[in-house]
């Protein structure tokens, strides 16, 4: 899932909250984006707030959770909530499709490489701003932008774009039923 | 003619369109021509009549636009994933193109009347024999023509195409044409399919799906995105109104995204210049920060001499895709 915010000015706590949710419902990969770079180079203050709504929202209500999957034996893995999270900007695009392509160029020049040895999925593999992730299933773009403003490009070929007037002051609901228009996509996948 | 409809606007439609044309403009246009098969199971009719219907929308979409003055368009009508389905699916699709490619050819006189320019981008070997002759035959025959553009993706994907592009300059690099460092975005954008195309404004998905199917992911990464949930064989002016709407809406910002990361694209550039230089200048024996008139001499002359190595490879690569399609018309001649 990627957290695509086209709003200038972004919020950390509300982006917090939409991460914290994201691993409550079981979203192992989530990637947080904005155009102008802003979480990223404030990963710090962000992976703060994050720790700090961790501990608000799943706190409280780990009870509660624990009650929900405890006929299903999992209350292990919701206590530990296994998700990996991203932050992204534009240099994770274009640009590292760009060096991706001159890493392969430079074995080309030494000889290790011929040009016909360079497919789809070598190029794919040779991708590194996203190592271990898979393609995002769904994008939330939060903000009036019509565009995903640079957001891995490669990367979306089938993503679904779902989006929402913003991420300030996002509640839970807005959040949980962008999932629900999501799961009722269809995917034909070209046939 | 049977790819862009003749007639003009009606009353309403001209009205409206003056009203809009007082915005900005979108100056290229991109469609994902999306519900042809729905549309056919909707109204009862064979999926071939839903694909054919689909064509006739797509002329008369592109007398609209050349009506609104949008003069360059680009459609994705076959995706290298649409092989997939049925053989009798998409030997009826391969059936429409060779029809609908050699009416074009019989359309010459008016196609030169136009000024309309054909480009068929793909991976163009995967197709039928017959059909790579028609294509071939058609984008030679309009290459000069410049009064407006008609893009068609056909046995595309645009991971494809950014393979594509890269393996071109691995190619440029193996025949010494190129140095590694010369690959840049811009050089990558000037080796896609789509090279002689300015990016789409605005990219149109019809029948209601959100998202990009592998289509323009390079070129529309700053586009303005529409979903539009009409099924393509229905569209109307008033779809493309509105998209043109939503174009004009989210104009200034878009520009002001585009402006900012071309300008960050263009300080690593330098930045990357810069570290080159030093670098030359430490094996020169020179000390990295002390004649500034050496690190700009000898910039500008890297400078000069990449951009050499990339006219001689650009040129080279137009050589290699023109011989592509000429080849093809000889067998056919």
């Amino acid at each position: 899932m990627g957290l695509v915010v086209t709003e200038e000015e972004p919020s950390y706590a509300d982006m917090a909250s939409l991460v914290v949710w994201c691993m409550a419902v079981g979203i192992s990969y989530v990637s947080v984006y904005d155009h102008n770079g802003i979480f990223k180079r404030n990963n710090s203050r962000l992976m703060d707030e994050i720790l700090k709504q961790q501990q608000e929202l799943l706190g409280l209500d780990c009870s509660k959770y624990t009650v929900e999957f405890a006929n299903q034996d999992k209350a292990d893995q919701v206590l530990n909530c296994q998700s990996a999270l991203k932050v992204l900007s534009p240099e994770d695009g274009k640009a590292d499709i760009v060096k991706a392509a001159q890493n392969f160029c430079q074995l080309v020049a030494q000889q290790r490489r011929t040009y016909t040895d360079l497919d789809v999925n070598v190029l794919d593999n040779l991708l590194s701003s996203t190592n271990g992730f898979p393609d995002p299933d769904l994008v939330l773009k939060f903000g009036p932008v019509d565009s995903t403003l640079g957001f891995l490009p490669w990367h979306i070929r089938l993503t679904e774009i779902i989006s929402l007037p913003s991420h300030l002051n996002i509640s839970y609901e807005d959040f949980f039923s962008a999932l629900r228009h999501y799961a009722a996509c269809e995917q034909r996948w070209g046939k | 003619m049977s790819w862009i409809r003749e007639g003009e606007l009606t009353i309403i439609e001209r009205f409206c369109g003056n009203i809009i044309k007082a915005g900005p403009m979108p100056k290229h246009v991109a469609f994902i021509m999306d519900g042809n098969r729905r549309y056919a199971q909707k109204c009862h009719v064979e999926r071939q009549q839903g694909h054919s219907q689909g064509f006739d929308k797509l002329a008369q979409t592109l007398r609209w636009c050349l009506n609104l003055g949008i003069r360059e368009v680009t459609v994705y009508a076959f995706s290298i994933e649409n092989f997939k389905r049925s053989k009798e699916e998409v030997d009826g699709l391969m059936d429409l193109a060779r029809q609908k490619f050699s009416r074009l050819l019989e359309e010459q006189e008016n196609l030169k009347k136009h000024g309309v320019c054909i480009r068929v981008l793909g991976d163009l070997p995967l197709l039928p024999l017959d059909i790579q002759e028609l294509i071939a035959q058609a984008v030679l025959a309009t290459r000069n023509y410049n009064k407006c553009f008609l893009n068609v993706c056909f046995a595309y994907t645009s991971r494809h195409e950014i393979s594509n592009a890269v393996r071109e300059m691995a190619w440029g690099v193996e025949q010494g044409l190129l140095e590694p460092s010369d690959v840049s975005e811009s050089l990558l954008d000037k080796c896609l399919y789509t090279n002689n195309s300015p990016d789409p404004d605005l990219l149109i998905r019809t029948s209601g799906e959100v998202r990009l199917s592998d289509f323009l992911l390079w070129q529309t990464s700053h586009s303005c995105l529409v979903f539009q949930s009409v099924l393509w064989p229905e569209y109307s002016f008033w779809n493309l109104c509105e998209a043109i709407l939503r174009f004009q809406m989210n104009y200034s910002a878009l520009q002001k995204a585009r402006d900012s990361y071309m300008e960050e694209r263009r300080r690593q550039q330098m930045e990357r210049d810069q570290a080159y230089v030093t670098k030359k200048l430490q094996q020169e024996g020179f000390a990295s920060h002390g004649d500034s008139q050496r690190r700009w001499t000898l910039l500008q002359k890297c400078t000069a001499m990449r951009e050499e190595r990339i006219q001689g490879f650009l040129q080279a690569l137009e050589h290699k895709r023109e011989d592509f399609f000429e080849r093809l018309c000889t067998v056919s001649a």
